[in-house]
């Protein structure tokens, strides 16, 4: 009788880990909290108010910006335009009421609103007409960026007084972009991990086929991750051109590693399928800190760069191997037995 | 005593088998398989197989779908390891599973899926298959594949791509790869699947010549009436154990089929719907002229509570049906569910309707293999999980646990993911799914498909159950027993076309199999083909080198058109400056070429550029070494290639990360450097880079010829085809021996090679250190790529595309000032080109895609029976 062979305890503890290291937000938690307990030995005073104060709008738009990311990383895309995307969201917010005089309620709406239909543009492009999602975003980004061009006519706009105020406020001593930020993730981590929507979105991202065999409309989810992925980038867009007042015109740029770094720091396959929008918003924490603190100890931005780069390689190296060290072991060990 | 047992000891009193006297004596074992177990996650799949293949004999392996033919084969061939167990090969001990080690003993294997390189052609294929020596070199190739190929009388010209064979013709190059080998002995994986009679009856005189001059062959087959045709002697395998080795002439075919699946027909199946008359009144599923491109002009109905089985050769339109029931496939015509029109091609609408379809390919389209039992069995039915759209998670394990033990699944719990699971218990968890949404139509492909027979007497209850509950059961399998125990009616399908219909008793496996092969129909032609210039007009579009031509019309267009508003456009000094400005844009679309050539990809290539810029502006500049600075710019390309091309293809990470990182990493490494330009490059250098004959720039005449050099290797060298074989699809490239990770690894490295040059120019175009101008080269590149029409998923393109594209880009980009274009449109072109370019390129390939699905129909195979 060929019949089920029950797991020993090594695949067991194999399977707790991948579980650990994969999809789940226990390893990146962890990380975080000893990156925060560790702050201060490295450089005495990072966590006081004042740098953490500094520090956490900074977090909170990359954890906006890097849950769309997850969004689109869920369906096996990775999204190039983010830069343009938050440079359309900002120039929109401070452009529209300094050159053409329209209100701030509508310029912030346009803002959001802008990229999210960019989004479900890329997502036609991506499902409907079966363009790579790579070179998709990748071209949208040169599109976008000229757009930004054009609207800002060259030079950057000045966010409103309200908005920039509104981004540095603080509400019981919290800053307006950290309860922004918590508000959209745990919104979307609801959604996408508990709702009858994200399981559908998680099945169409572990197999469109499979997912299309249930009945489920497998472009109209796609499309609208990607659409709900630009609103993310909008609202990101929006935060960080009022926290920094007179946004450059091209202020996204940094933003497109350190969001897929987010996305792998919290678990989430760049093939697909499961992922966990909580688990990036706390990675991207962790990235934000992980800046500040070298910054603290006389790294520039450039170096920055690789700082970020290295630990993006090392996260999906110590993924790939970890597992693939413990299946040999494990392989080992039942060859062992049976002998 | 199960009935299986008394057919062990039945079989096990008949004679001993041995070597019968066929018509060659057989010789020494040529193959000897001993002990073989082989275990995947929770399945046993071999169990102590032991088997002997002597020369000068045709042994048969026979057993159900699932019982370890193809493991078995695998492993002799070398591509799968055994966890226990040796392989010898002519006498020699395989010593690692290792294709070519397998192939250079001697072993030729034809498998059910062809290892064949869509993207290349029939006689690149065959060169990489038997080796270039063999064949004389790449440049005969297609000479020597035609002789290979001619005595088939198939009408294969070696010089078409694989791609557009139909799916007999490639099997038939797939045989005539494997007999150039000689092998000492030659595996079949159910070589007649896919052949016409009359093609299987050349197959068998050539396995019989085979066989004369000494080489043994193994037959592997489900179809028992062949299979006593060809064979001197049978081994029958089921559930990954050997069930007796035979001699062909002293067994019938009864004896074999109850050997096979191990007990008698009406031990396994449920009473049949028909004569306990439980089947209703009212059609459930109704299908008038239905027309897809596989199928043409079916009408039929099913009762509720009646089983309908699908059967046909392989590839007769039945599966492209089902799928079409299902809402998978487009389709004109007319579905009904229920008395109510489901809308065609819509697999929401099917879905709504009740319409319920469990796929053959379970791993593809069965199950979600990451996620949970649970969620698996409630995937389709969230609702019933759920409050207010949010899924309960108990309620899942609640439910996932009712069915669990309903059907029987073994799992050690709710939670465990679905991929550890035996096929057999992922099989009813799709069921329990199935089930769970209460279907009105149920559509079942090959159901038991790698199923275990314990398993499979329990799916068998399960669809006989579905259909007790009032359900209309229609299955498709290619097992006629399975079919002759389900269905109350069968339809048989040749060509597209319902042929045949069986009902009550006239229902058996060998009316079925009998009805299958001796069908007679034409296939309808399509009038897709029809004239004879679009034919002409297609052809040139599928080829590689269309899209230079296109571009280069456009080019030429575009420069007359600008010509004539501004007619400075054609003066010296333009022609010059666009000669000079392109040759970055050819240097680095040819380096992203390579890259996706081999499937990979590069983002880095535009930082990589401004990192070796800086990098010179330390030593090439006045008083320093010319030398000196161009070792470090070598130095620091290929280092980036080799760091790209390790950690793609040592570690298996996605390259867009690598690149991405890299991307990232040299910019910091470079604003580290200079974070303001600075090191002004030294003028002579810069004056000797821009050196020019007539109005044409050196640099680029170098660079054109860089192309057409590349060109020439991407065609007629080992590595251009290697590459290209990689991209086309690396696992048959893997199975034919092609260091897949190596050639891979190596385009890396080319890659960050071929942006030395283009930093070379880019540096006197500067003229001092500063990395920023660099990165929109990576979007250049992509541009520049995609426009250039190569796949982007690997295999095909052409460096005359490439050649044609970046003059194209950059004659974009420099017609916008004469045109008096705002800055924004820098942006906006080059964004826009690769947009549109890559949507033209997408509706075209699927268009192809769509046509060649629907080729098989539409070729002239003529009567074949």
């Amino acid at each position: 009788m060929t019949g089920l062979i029950t797991p020993d305890v090594s695949t067991r503890a194999e399977s707790t880990w991948r579980r650990m290291l994969s999809g789940n937000w226990v390893g990146i938690t962890v990380a975080t909290l000893l990156l925060f307990a560790l702050s201060p030995v490295i450089a005495p005073g990072s966590l006081d108010p004042a740098p953490l104060l500094s520090m956490l709008p900074f977090a909170s738009v990359l954890a906006i910006v890097a849950a769309g990311q997850t969004l689109v990383v869920q369906q096996r895309g990775l999204d190039l335009s983010v830069p343009g995307m938050i440079a359309l969201a900002a120039v929109l917010s401070t452009g529209l009421p300094q050159n053409y005089g329209w209100p701030l309620w509508a310029a912030v709406i346009a803002g959001i609103v802008g990229p999210g239909i960019v989004g479900i543009v890329n997502g036609i492009l991506v499902t409907y007409l079966r363009v790579m999602p790579l070179v998709v975003t990748l071209g949208m980004n040169a599109v976008l960026l000229g757009t930004v061009f054009f609207i800002a006519d060259g030079t950057p706009s000045g966010a409103p007084a309200a908005l920039n105020g509104f981004a540095l406020d603080r509400t019981l001593g919290i800053p307006n972009t950290l309860l922004i930020a918590v508000l959209i993730v745990v919104i979307a981590g609801l959604v996408t991990q508990r709702s009858i929507i994200g399981r559908r979105l998680t099945a169409v991202g572990v197999s469109e086929r499979a997912a299309a065999v249930l009945g489920v409309r497998v472009n109209v989810y796609q499309m609208f991750a990607y659409g709900f992925a630009g609103l993310c980038y909008g609202a990101g867009g929006v935060l960080l051109a009022g926290y920094t007042k007179t946004p450059a015109l091209f202020l996204g740029d940094s933003y497109l590693l350190p969001t897929v770094a987010a996305v792998v720091l919290g678990g989430t396959a760049l093939t697909g399928g499961i992922a966990s929008v909580v688990a990036t918003g706390i990675a991207a924490l962790f990235l934000t800190q992980l800046g500040q603190l070298l910054r603290s100890v006389g790294w520039q931005d450039a170096l920055q760069l690789i700082a970020q780069s290295v630990v993006l390689i090392a996260v999906v190296l110590l993924r790939e191997l970890v597992p693939a060290f413990l299946r040999r072991r494990a392989g080992r060990l039942r060859q062992a037995e049976s002998r | 005593m199960t009935n299986s047992d008394i057919y062990d000891v039945a079989l096990a009193a008949a004679p001993e088998p041995a070597g019968s006297p066929g018509p060659a004596v057989p010789g020494a074992p040529v193959l000897q398989l001993d002990a073989i177990v082989k275990t995947f996650p929770g399945v046993r799949a071999l169990t102590d197989v032991n088997l002997e293949v002597l020369a000068g004999e045709v042994h048969a392996l026979v057993g159900e779908n699932g019982a370890g033919k193809s493991t078995l084969m695998a492993v002799a061939s070398g591509a799968l390891a055994p966890d226990e167990g040796t392989v010898v090969i002519g006498g020699r001990r395989l010593s690692t599973a290792s294709p070519d080690e397998a192939r250079e003993l001697g072993l030729g294997i034809v498998r059910q899926d062809p290892a064949l390189l869509p993207d290349l052609t029939v006689a690149e294929n065959m060169a990489v298959g038997v080796g270039y020596r063999r064949v004389g070199g790449l440049r005969r190739a297609v000479h020597w594949s035609q002789q290979q190929l001619d005595p088939w009388g198939m009408g294969i010209d070696a010089r078409t791509r694989v791609v557009d064979l139909s799916v007999e013709q490639r099997f038939v190059v797939e045989i005539a790869k494997a007999l150039a080998l000689d092998p000492k002995v030659l595996i079949l994986d159910e070589p007649t699947e896919h052949l016409s009679l009359d093609e299987v009856q050349k197959l068998f005189g050539r396995v019989r010549e085979l066989v004369a001059g000494g080489t043994a062959v193994v037959y592997i087959s489900h179809r028992i009436p062949e299979v006593k045709q060809i064979a001197d002697r049978i081994t029958v395998l089921r559930d990954g154990q050997v069930r007796g080795t035979f001699a062909a002439a002293e067994v019938d075919e009864q004896q074999i089929v109850e050997r096979v699946i191990g007990r008698t027909l009406d031990t396994v199946f449920p009473e049949k719907a028909g004569s306990a008359g439980t089947i209703g009144e009212d059609d459930r599923l109704a299908v008038r002229s239905l027309s897809g491109d596989d199928f043409h002009d079916i009408s039929f109905a099913v009762k509720a509570g009646e089983i309908v089985g699908l059967a046909g050769v392989q590839g007769n339109g039945q599966a492209a049906l089902i799928r079409a029931l299902a809402g998978l496939e487009s389709t004109s015509g007319v579905i009904e569910v229920g008395g109510r029109r489901v809308s065609n091609g819509s697999n929401a609408s099917a879905s709504s309707a009740g319409v319920v379809y469990v796929p053959a390919d379970r791993h593809g389209e069965g199950v979600f293999l990451p996620l949970s039992v649970g969620d698996n069995i409630s995937a389709k039915t969230l609702g019933d999980v759920s409050t207010g759209g949010m899924v309960s998670e108990r309620r899942v394990l609640s439910v996932a646990a009712a069915q669990i033990r309903r059907l029987a699944i073994k799992t050690p719990s709710a939670r465990t993911p679905i991929q550890s699971l035996s096929g057999g218990n992922q099989q009813k968890a799709v069921l329990a799914r199935t089930l769970l949404s209460e279907p009105t139509v149920l559509l079942a492909e090959e159901p038991t498909q790698g199923v275990d027979a314990g398993a499979r007497v329990d799916i068998y209850r399960i669809l006989h159950d579905a259909a007790a509950a009032g359900a209309a059961v229609v299955i498709l399998s290619s097992d006629g027993v399975e079919l002759e125990g389900l269905c109350d009616r069968v339809l048989i399908m040749s060509r597209g076309s319902v042929v045949q219909e069986l009902v009550g008793d006239d229902i058996t496996e060998a009316a079925i199999a009998r009805a299958a092969l001796t069908s007679t129909t034409v296939r309808e032609r399509t009038d897709s083909d029809a004239s004879a210039r679009g034919v002409k007009l297609r052809r040139f579009l599928r080829g590689d080198q269309s899209p230079a031509a296109v571009l280069g019309l456009i080019f030429l267009v575009l420069g007359v058109v600008v010509t004539a508003v501004n007619p400075a456009y054609l003066g010296a000094f333009n022609i010059n400056n666009l000669l000079f400005m392109v040759a970055p844009l050819l240097f680095v679309g040819a380096a992203q070429q390579v890259v996706v050539l081999g499937s990979g990809f590069d983002l880095s290539v535009g930082p990589l550029m401004g990192f070796l810029v800086v990098l010179a502006s330390y030593w090439i500049v006045d008083g320093g070494n010319l030398y000196v600075g161009l070792a470090l710019m070598l130095t620091g390309a290929v280092g980036t290639g080799v760091i790209n091309g390790f950690l793609v293809t040592r570690f298996g990470i996605n390259p867009v990360v690598v690149t991405l990182a890299m991307y990232m990493a040299l910019q910091g490494i470079y604003l580290t450097l200079r974070s303001t330009p600075g090191g002004i490059i030294f003028g002579d250098v810069a004056d000797q880079i821009q050196a020019r004959i007539g109005i044409v720039p050196v640099v680029t005449i170098l660079a054109v010829v860089v192309l057409l050099v590349l060109e020439f290797a991407l065609r007629r060298t080992r590595w251009g085809l290697e590459l290209r074989a990689v991209g086309s699809r690396v696992d048959a490239a893997g199975r034919l021996g092609i260091k897949v990770k190596r050639t891979q690894f190596l385009s890396y490295v080319l890659c960050s090679f071929l942006v030395l040059p283009a930093a070379v120019v880019m540096m006197s175009q500067i003229g001092i250190g500063d990395g920023r101008p660099s990165l929109s080269y990576t979007l250049a590149s992509v541009t520049v790529v995609v426009l250039a029409g190569a796949s982007i998923f690997g295999g095909r393109g052409s460096f005359l595309g490439i050649l044609a594209a970046a003059f194209l880009v950059q004659q974009v980009l420099n017609v916008s000032p004469f045109l008096g274009l705002s800055q924004a449109w820098s942006y906006w072109l080059p964004g826009l080109i690769t947009l549109t370019a890559a949507v033209l390129y997408a509706q075209l390939r699927r268009s192809r895609r769509k046509r060649l699905r629907a080729a098989p129909i539409a070729s002239p195979k003529g009567s074949a029976a």
